[in-house]
């Protein structure tokens, strides 16, 4: 009797270890997002757009089998960014990490991740230096800063100048930016482009984005008799600066909004129709379908279904980013990974030459790696990031720019003034 | 001129409502002598009444105040009776840590509650106040005609009623004040609940201007401050007069040298004030120990 107990008492614990040998263990991602403080807003959009791409991806049976399993660390800002990251790697055992929206954030976790060795898949952040401080394991799959810049630049000279029947030279053209990390190294970008393509500034200013009181600067714009405006704003500065512009009676032809404040949906709830005709220099939120490979489109169509009835509107161009880089994460990087140490991972990623149109939001994906002409520093950075300009329309929003991604053409263009609007 | 003009009216009529939403900080640091750091999340909490009595009920911002101002009064009261009351007679450390807990603990309850949303109001009136070539919301301006009736209400109700007189007393003394039989801990009490009541006024008056989001405050706060010590630690006109300086000086310095020094300047003229006139523009000599001073 003790004997067949014992074997029993054996067979069942050796079918046990089995069992769990064989259970594939997930694969841990930390996720570093800002759920709380002044950036939540974005970041939880973020969120939940990342929560979709696992969700779709363990629907489909994980990766070679194993399920996708998030970590979550709550990067309000720089510091707890730092701390959180250094939180997932030390106390999770995390050796992947992704996030996470801003740029400020986004240097932090990169910097605590490469501190520990840990591979960094950054989604959105976009200040230039996030790719040139000589790490080797952050790649940063959205665009960089300048390209934002560049885009708007490229939409005048290419399109709005002829719209308006003016030569670029003659074209007025001001640049107003918030003036933190993200929007002076925008600002610098734009300054730079424009200066390289001859155009002079007719007004060039930074601001704090905590202002409350947009008075003296949407004057001192008003009596600078700008034909463009460029601003790179948050969500609550943008909408102040809106709504003093149509007190001021401050008019333009037209007006382009970079990135942050300028695409994000609460400007419509906030402005309601004066958002209309608006142009935005962003990740495209939406590109014309025809650029994507059709097994994209595919993952595209559902991505916005999800998206729309989870949150009841359609995502921001930065949402979308989020969603197509960590979806490239889990269909070109992790399945070929056997070990995935960062080493492994980063020979990925390096190796990975992805044309336009292979990511949901237009992208491909080609990083640099301290060989890039442009700036031997540079590693990381994927040169095939898309980035174009959309409009506000009284349906939603269509990209405009430029032409091969558009879903629509420009309108509004010159913009009406306040009183006809 | 004409930019002159507009620059240092638009200046006034912000600066009046930067006052509004200080006087309650001040009245609370004249009479009970502590700082509520979560003066900011009060008005986040106003505005977020305002906008669902607004939005949801349909009534108009201004006519919120009937709900706001009594709900923030009660919601004051409470916070006195929980959170402020208990630390009043520890080190002042223990009421600086309460209530910055309190103000982080309001931000992420409204996170929570609310998201990280915008909400607005739309506009109240349709149409902007113009004065010759000059614009102005009249949303502004009514916030500035309210601000200068509710001071005015203060002062004479501080100087004229039994309930003034008594709030004073206590601030000149407070020992002595109970021995006159002044029910001092109700008069902290109501005065804790006044000036969250005078936040929530603040609150509606601010609505139809800008965003409200669970931060909110935090871009108001360090304003207050400045306000609070720069019109006189505890002093109700002190605090119209440094609010419109403020707005005055940012507008100002926001146009002619840059806008991103507007911050910059007023912390020049809050320094210089410190050194001229330690006691701020209205105070009195040791406000900051003797509390209010008008």
């Amino acid at each position: 009797m003790h004997y067949w107990l014992k074997l029993l008492v054996g067979v069942l614990a050796a079918t046990m270890f089995a069992a769990a040998g064989f259970a594939q263990t997930p694969i841990r991602i930390g996720v570093l997002l800002p759920l709380t403080g002044p950036f939540a807003k974005n970041g939880i959009e973020n969120w939940e757009a990342m929560k979709i791409a696992r969700d779709m991806i363990n629907e489909r049976g994980g990766i070679n089998g194993r399920k996708i399993e998030y970590l979550e660390g709550d990067a309000t800002s720089p510091a707890a960014a730092i701390s959180e990251t250094e939180r997932l790697i030390t106390k999770e055992g995390i050796k992947i990490t992704t996030g996470s929206f801003a740029s400020p954030l986004a240097i932090a976790v990169s910097q605590a991740a490469e501190r520990h060795g840990v591979f960094h898949w950054e989604t959105t952040g976009a200040a230039e230096i996030i790719t040139r401080r000589g790490f080797k394991h952050t790649f940063q799959v959205g665009a960089p800063a300048r390209k934002y810049g560049q885009a708007a630049v490229d939409f005048i000279i290419d399109d709005l100048a002829k719209r308006l029947n003016k030569p670029v030279s003659s074209l007025r053209i001001a640049l107003l930016w918030e003036n933190r990390a993200f929007g002076k190294s925008v600002g610098d970008g734009i300054r730079a482009y424009t200066g390289k393509k001859g155009i002079k500034l007719v007004y060039d200013e930074g601001y704090d984005q905590f202002s409350t009181d947009m008075t003296p600067i949407v004057q001192k714009l008003k009596d600078s008799k700008p034909d463009i405006v460029i601003a790179i704003s948050f969500p609550n500065d943008a909408i102040l600066f809106q709504r003093k512009a149509k007190e001021l009676n401050f008019n333009v032809s037209a007006f382009i909004g970079v990135s942050a404040g300028y695409s994000s949906p609460d400007l419509r709830a906030s402005i309601g129709n004066m958002v209309n005709g608006i142009f935005v220099a962003d990740f495209p939120p939406k590109v014309n379908p025809n650029v994507l490979k059709p097994e994209v489109r595919k993952i595209a169509d559902e991505f916005y279904k999800r998206y729309e009835k989870k949150m009841g509107r359609p995502p921001a161009g930065h949402a979308t980013a989020g969603f197509s880089a960590i979806w490239a994460l889990f269909t070109d990087v992790l399945p070929k990974a056997k070990t995935f140490e960062p080493d492994e991972l980063r020979d990925i990623a390096l190796k990975l030459d992805l044309p336009e149109g292979s990511l949901v939001n237009g992208s491909g994906i080609k990083f640099t790696n301290f060989d890039w002409p442009d700036n031997p520093k540079d590693a990381g950075q994927n040169l095939r990031a898309s980035i174009g300009v959309w409009q506000w329309t009284k349906g939603g929003n269509e990209e405009v720019f430029p032409p091969k991604l558009a879903t629509h053409e420009p309108i509004m263009v010159p913009l009406p003034s306040w009183d006809k609007r | 001129m004409t930019t002159l003009g507009q620059l240092v009216l638009s200046g006034i009529f912000i600066g009046a409502i930067y006052a509004l939403m200080s006087i309650g900080l001040t009245l609370i640091f004249g009479v009970l002598r502590i700082v509520n750091f979560a003066h900011g999340e009060f008005l986040m909490l106003g505005m977020y009444g305002a906008w669902a009595m607004t939005r949801l009920l349909g009534l108009n911002p201004y006519l919120a105040m009937i709900a706001v101002v009594p709900a923030m009064f009660l919601f004051g009261g409470l916070v006195y009776r929980l959170i402020v009351s208990p630390a009043l007679d520890k080190p002042h450390l223990v009421v600086v840590f309460a209530t910055m807990g309190l103000s982080i603990f309001m931000q992420n309850a409204a996170l929570m509650l609310m998201s990280a949303d915008l909400f607005d109001i739309p506009p109240v009136f349709g149409h902007a106040v113009t004065i010759g070539p000059l614009y102005f919301k009249a949303e502004l301006v009514v916030g500035f005609v309210i601000t200068v009736i509710c001071t005015l209400v203060l002062q004479w109700a501080l100087k004229s009623t039994y309930l003034g007189k008594a709030i004073r007393a206590t601030v000149q003394d407070r020992e002595a004040a109970m021995l006159m039989g002044i029910p001092v801990p109700r008069i902290f009490l109501i005065t804790f609940a006044g000036g969250s009541a005078l936040v929530g006024l603040a609150a509606c008056v601010m609505m139809p201007l800008f965003s409200v989001f669970p931060t909110v405050g935090l871009n108001f706060v360090l304003i207050a401050f400045v306000i609070v010590v720069l019109g006189g630690m505890g002093s109700i006109s002190g605090a119209l007069i440094g609010g419109i300086c403020v707005g005055i000086v940012q507008s100002l310095s926001s146009y002619y040298v840059a806008p991103a020094f507007g911050q910059m300047f007023f912390f020049i003229l809050f320094l210089l004030v410190m050194i001229f006139r330690p006691n701020g523009l209205l105070g009195q000599k040791g406000a900051a120990d003797i509390g209010i001073a008008d």
